[in-house]
């Protein structure tokens, strides 16, 4: 008989528990007061901050927000992630310096880049300086300033960001596939477009659907690029669960609304990790 | 090797293609350096250096980071073993409790965080920063790793209790040895997820000499205002430790963040 693993796993599931399941709880105790998080004196009212946070139009506006950015970067994600990792297995030179270019922004701080990006995106930031340059003058705007261009920018970002990681792991799961099989079909006749498409593509479904998930938990976790590049503005374009989180519940101290929206973000994260776990499985079947 | 070209002027093609799509990439980079040195030049990165106390927010990035890895191999590594060669009722519930965090905003622990940091008096210091840290990389890190020990095959671990080696020889000398892999690639996730974290320091970090080298271009947008230069100066000496780190362990980082996003 084998000894008891219990003792082995204490130190993690308490680390887990006493810290989130611990925050869980207590989250869900708070989303049901009216509190400024520091006062003796709380309200209790409910339900009524999820019925508030039901009738936000900044909430909704949060969520769609999060659905378009969510749904544009996993699919520029998925096309720029396998198009480099086609070109660097096909003969080129140099191979690891690209590799390193795509990737260096995995590595860096998104909260170190934010200033960056906010100097390259202004008015008379560097984007508009070489579209003057170009002769695309007529393109140059204040891209953070304006609602219809504030959402596009801060996923443009985050492409930047992840584009190296897509790369990485469809470049992996490239390496796996047998090269026999394409040698096969282009005996058969089958030019670039029909090995890539027929072969390569249907191979990388296990990568595809992995990305997915990741993508869209992200997309719910969003705070750090929106929060510090457009504040969530203008007008609430940029507007993410996270940063309305945030500011509910620190600088305007309504931590009982926060909580209640911290409880429908948890729910949703949850509840979308679950769905996709199924449907990843049925897919397999 | 998908992408056949026979002749070398489709080689070149494809050469160009790449380089050009790889631009937008670069572009962030270059005008974070071009920024950095307009104005004053490379007296903005003397200024920078000169400001004092520049030196805490990597000694604090470190201490940080350092804690929270040591913290989560030690809980994790415990608990793979655990999970995956003792016996264990319930192995499942503990281990899907577990998993459920994965999808966990940092966001959410906000407030209750805040006020029990407070209440024990641990606001402003690294611990309010390091638990909660830990408390969200170990669920994964213990699904990587009971993956990897299960990997392990059992005659292994039951030959040396035969041996005669207790329970705990055998973790640490027959285990813990063949992990070295996904110990490596547990350590490289934590790292960047602590160093490059940013809602916490924010939150729970008021004092500047406890903050974080995330929280250095807010600390110099008000040290230098409206002087652009001098933050993107101290963006890029920031970055250097990161790319350098990068640089020399590209086969770590890559493969610890491609395990990492295979959740």
């Amino acid at each position: 008989m084998r000894p008891s693993g219990l003792p082995w796993i204490l130190p993690a599931l308490a680390l887990v528990i006493g810290v989130l399941y611990y925050s869980i709880g207590y989250t869900g105790y708070i989303s049901t007061l009216t509190w400024n998080g520091t006062d003796i004196e709380k309200l209790n009212v409910g339900l009524s901050n999820y019925v508030t946070a039901l009738n936000d139009p900044v909430f909704w506006k949060a969520l769609a927000n999060t659905a378009v950015y969510f749904i544009a970067t996993f699919v520029v994600q998925t096309a720029l992630g396998v198009f480099f990792a086609l070109i660097l297995h096909s003969r080129v030179r140099l191979g690891t310096l690209y590799k390193i270019i795509l990737f260096v922004p995995v590595v860096l701080a998104p909260a170190v880049m934010a200033p960056v990006f906010r100097q390259v995106f202004a008015a008379d930031g560097q984007l508009n300086w070489v579209l003057d340059h170009i002769g695309l003058s007529a393109l140059a705007q204040p891209w953070l300033a304006q609602s219809e261009t504030a959402l596009p920018v801060i996923m443009v970002i985050t492409v930047w960001e992840w584009t190296g990681l897509t790369f990485i792991l469809y470049y992996a799961a490239m390496g796996q596939i047998e090269p026999e099989m394409v040698e096969a079909a282009r005996l058969d006749g089958a030019g670039n477009v029909r090995v890539v498409w027929d072969i390569v593509w249907p191979s990388l479904r296990g990568t595809t659907t992995a990305l997915l998930m990741l993508s869209a938990i992200s997309a719910l976790k969003t705070f750090d690029i929106p929060y510090l590049v457009t504040g969530g503005g203008p007008n609430y374009a940029t507007e993410f669960l996270g940063t309305l989180i945030y500011r509910q519940s620190i600088p305007q101290s309504n931590v009982g609304y926060g909580a209640a929206l911290s409880i429908l973000l948890l729910i949703l994260a949850l509840g979308l990790a679950i769905v996709l776990q199924v449907a990843g499985r049925e897919r397999k079947r | 090797m998908f992408i056949e070209t026979r002749r070398r002027r489709s080689r070149i093609v494809l050469q160009v293609l790449l380089t050009i799509a790889v631009l937008p990439y670069l572009f962030p980079l270059v005008a974070m350096v071009q920024g950095s040195l307009s104005g004053e030049g490379w007296t903005n990165y003397a200024k920078v250096l000169a400001v004092p106390g520049f030196i805490l927010f990597f000694r604090n990035s470190a201490i940080i980071a350092f804690v929270t890895i040591v913290l989560v191999l030690g809980v994790t590594m415990l608990a793979a073993f655990g999970f995956s060669k003792l016996h264990l009722r319930g192995r499942e519930i503990y281990f899907w409790a577990l998993l459920a965090c994965l999808t966990l905003p940092e966001v959410v622990l906000l407030t209750p965080l805040f006020v029990t940091a407070s209440t024990l008096g641990l606001y402003n210091t690294y611990w309010a920063v390091i638990i909660p840290l830990a408390a969200l990389q170990v669920p994964f890190a213990v699904l990587l790793a009971r993956n990897f020990v299960n990997g392990i095959p059992d005659e292994l671990f039951e030959a040396s209790r035969v041996d005669g080696a207790n329970v705990y020889q055998a973790f640490w000398h027959v285990i813990l040895p063949l992990t070295r892999p996904i110990l490596a690639s547990i350590v490289i996730i934590t790292l960047i997820a602590a160093w490059n974290d940013y809602l916490f320091p924010l939150v729970f970090l008021q004092d500047t000499s406890t903050q974080t080298v995330t929280l250095i271009p807010q600390f110099f947008v008000g040290q230098f205002t409206n002087d652009q230069t001098k933050v993107l100066a101290s963006a890029v000496i920031t970055a250097i430790p990161e790319v350098a780190a990068y640089l020399c362990l590209q086969r770590l980082f890559e493969r610890g963040l491609a395990a990492g996003a295979l959740k």
